[in-house]
C-alpha cells in the first residue's frame, strides 16, 4: 500500500510544480476571474445544487409512495444532468448570426419535448409499480 | 435557534451512500477524467508543439478521434460527478478532530487537495462545456488557463486516490449492496445515531445497484444527446450537440467569412508565395492550372465537432518547389483575416512534405464556399481545424 501510495504521490507532485510554473504565467488582472470559476463552482455545488437534491430527496422520503421513488430518481439523474450539460447551448450565447451552421438546432424545444417525455416516463412508470405492489 | 444549525454528517441518510457506491462511480469518473485530460494535453502539444515533439501527419483522423473523445468523456464525466459528490456530500459536515495533533493537520491536508480537485474538475467541466458553445463568460484566456487546471486537477486527483486507496481497494472488492450498516470510510466503525433505520429495498424501491445503473444511464444519455457532433450516425439523436453537421458543401464552418471580415476577392487577387528575399505570385487561374490533387480529410475542431470532406488543391509541397525551396522546409501560413488569434499559423516539414497537405480550392468538386476560406485554404491531415487556416493570402517558406 505504502509502495503504491508513494508511485502515485510522485507524479503528483510533479503535476503540481508544472501547473504552479502554468499558473505563475496568468497575467494578474485575470485573477479575479479565473478565482471566480475556481470558487464558484465548488460553491454553485455545495450551496445550491447539493442541498436542493438533499431536499428533494428528503420531500420526496416524506410525501411520496415508495413505488414512485425510484423512477423519481431516474428522472432527476438523467434530466437534470442532460441540463446542466446543455446549460451553454440552451442560454443562446456564443451563438455568431452570420453562422448557421453552429448551434444549429432547436435547443430551447428539444428541452421542454424531454422534460415533458421524462415527466411522463416517471409517472408512468410510478403508477405501474404502484398498483403492481398493491395488487 | 437551536432547529437551525449546520447539518452533521449523521444527519444523512447513509442508506444509499457509502464507499461501495462511491468508489464505483469514483473509478469510472476516475477513467473518464483521466481520457479527458490525456486529450488534453494532446490537443494542447498539437496547437502549441514544445521542441522535442514531432507531431504525426497520419493517422489522418487523429485529432478528429481524440479532440471528439475529449469533449465526449468530458460531458459523460458530468453526471458521474454529481452523483459521486452527492454520495460523500455528508463528508463536508465532518467535524475536524478539535485537538491540534497529527489527526488535525491531515485532516486539514486532505480537505485542502478535496477543494483542489473539486475546484479543478467543475472548472475544467464547466469552462470545457461553455467554450465548446462558443461562449466565453470570462476574462482569462481560455486555452491556457484550461491547460495549466488541467495539471492542478490531474495532481490533486493522484494524491487523492493515494489517500483513499485503502477504502478504494476495500470498497471495490464488497458487494455494492452488502452491510446495510453505516460504516464510517475513516475508522471502519458503524455510525451510531444515523438518521435513518436500514430500510429493505423493496420499500424505498432502489438499491445502492440500482443507483449505480442509473448513474451509467444518465453518463450514456448524455454522450448520445451530444456526441453526434463528432459521430454522424448519432446526429439525429444528438439534440443538444453543437452542429447537426450540416453546412455550405456538407461541412459545417467555425468562423464565418462576415464575422472574419472578409470581402470576396475579384480577379486581382494573387497568392503569394516567398522564399529566401525572393517572391512569386499565382492568380487563381495559374493555381487551377497547377497538378491537382483530391483527398477526404476531416475538419476537426477544438471545440470537439467534427465534419469530412473531399478537397481538391495545390499539394503544398509542389508551391514549396515551385519557388525553389527544399520540400522539408517550414512553410508559414498568413490569412487575409485583419485580426482573430487564428489568422496565421506554421506548417511543420512533416506536414509540407506530406502530398495530402493541400492548398485547397474546391470542397466536394466545387471551389470553396466563401465561409469555407475562398480563394483558397489549407487542408491538412491529422491538423486541430484553427490550423487550418482559411482565406490564405501569403505562404512563407522558411530559409
Amino acid at each position: 500500500m505504502t509502495a503504491w501510495r508513494v508511485i502515485l504521490a510522485l507524479p503528483a507532485a510533479a503535476a503540481l510544480a508544472y501547473a504552479a510554473t502554468r499558473l505563475a504565467d496568468v497575467p494578474g488582472d485575470h485573477w479575479t476571474s479565473v478565482l471566480k470559476w475556481l470558487v464558484g463552482g465548488v460553491l454553485l455545488h455545495d450551496g445550491v445544487i447539493a442541498p436542493v437534491v438533499v431536499g428533494l430527496g428528503l420531500l420526496a422520503s416524506r410525501w411520496l409512495p415508495a413505488a414512485w421513488r425510484a423512477p423519481a430518481v431516474v428522472g432527476l439523474v438523467c434530466w437534470g444532468s442532460l441540463s446542466l450539460i446543455a446549460i451553454p447551448v440552451l442560454s443562446g450565447n456564443g451563438v455568431d448570426p452570420t453562422n448557421s451552421t453552429l448551434q444549429d438546432r432547436p435547443y430551447v424545444a428539444s428541452w421542454w419535448i424531454g422534460a415533458a417525455t421524462t415527466l411522463a416516463l416517471v409517472v408512468v412508470a410510478g403508477w405501474w409499480r404502484h398498483r403492481r405492489i398493491d395488487a | 435557534m437551536s432547529g437551525l444549525r449546520l447539518p452533521r454528517m449523521e444527519d444523512f441518510s447513509h442508506r444509499l451512500r457509502g464507499p461501495q457506491l462511491t468508489s464505483r462511480v469514483g473509478l469510472w469518473l476516475g477513467i473518464t477524467l483521466t481520457i479527458t485530460f490525456l486529450t488534453g494535453v494532446w490537443s494542447h502539444f498539437q496547437q502549441d508543439t514544445p521542441g522535442w515533439l514531432t507531431i504525426p501527419t497520419q493517422p489522418y483522423w487523429l485529432y478528429r478521434v481524440t479532440q471528439g473523445t475529449h469533449v465526449v468523456s468530458g460531458i459523460a464525466a458530468i453526471p458521474l460527478l454529481l452523483v459521486k459528490l452527492w454520495s460523500v456530500y455528508p463528508r463536508l459536515f465532518r467535524r475536524p478532530p478539535w485537538r491540534p495533533t497529527r489527526a488535525m493537520v491531515l485532516h486539514g491536508l486532505e480537505r485542502v487537495s478535496i477543494l483542489a480537485l473539486m475546484a479543478s474538475v467543475i472548472f475544467q467541466l464547466a469552462t470545457g462545456l461553455s467554450n465548446a458553445a462558443q461562449w466565453y463568460p470570462w476574462a482569462f484566456d481560455f486555452r491556457s488557463m484550461h491547460y495549466a487546471v488541467a495539471w492542478v486537477f490531474i495532481g490533486s486527483l493522484l494524491i487523492h486516490v493515494a489517500v483513499k486507496l485503502p477504502v478504494i481497494r476495500q470498497a471495490l472488492g464488497e458487494p455494492i449492496d452488502g452491510p446495510d450498516e453505516p460504516v464510517d470510510v475513516d475508522s471502519g466503525e458503524p455510525v451510531d445515531g444515523s438518521a435513518e433505520e436500514p430500510r429493505p429495498v423493496a420499500a424505498s424501491g432502489l438499491s445502492r445497484r440500482g443507483l449505480l445503473r442509473i448513474t451509467w444511464a444518465a453518463s450514456g444519455l448524455a454522450v448520445l444527446a451530444t456526441a453526434g457532433q463528432a459521430l454522424p450516425w448519432l446526429r439525429r439523436v444528438s439534440v443538444f450537440g453543437v452542429t447537426d453537421g450540416e453546412g455550405p458543401q456538407g461541412v459545417p464552418v467555425n468562423k464565418t467569412a462576415a464575422e472574419a471580415r472578409i470581402e470576396p476577392v475579384d480577379d486581382s487577387w494573387r497568392l503569394e508565395v516567398t522564399y529566401a528575399g525572393t517572391s512569386r505570385r499565382f492568380s487563381l487561374d495559374e493555381l487551377r492550372g497547377m497538378p491537382q490533387a483530391s483527398h477526404d480529410l476531416p475538419i476537426a475542431c477544438v471545440e470537439g465537432w467534427s465534419g469530412s470532406g473531399a478537397w481538391t488543391g495545390v499539394p503544398v509541397a509542389d508551391l514549396v518547389t515551385a519557388v525553389g525551396a527544399p520540400v522539408d522546409s517550414r512553410v508559414f501560413v498568413a490569412s487575409m483575416q485583419k485580426r482573430g488569434a487564428w489568422r496565421t499559423s506554421e506548417l511543420p516539414e512533416q506536414f509540407v512534405e506530406d502530398r495530402r497537405t493541400l492548398l485547397a480550392l474546391d470542397l466536394e468538386g466545387e471551389p470553396l464556399h466563401l465561409d469555407h476560406g475562398y480563394p483558397c485554404r489549407i487542408i491538412a491531415p491529422n491538423r486541430p481545424g484553427v490550423l487550418q487556416t482559411k482565406w490564405v493570402q501569403r505562404l512563407e517558406v522558411q530559409a
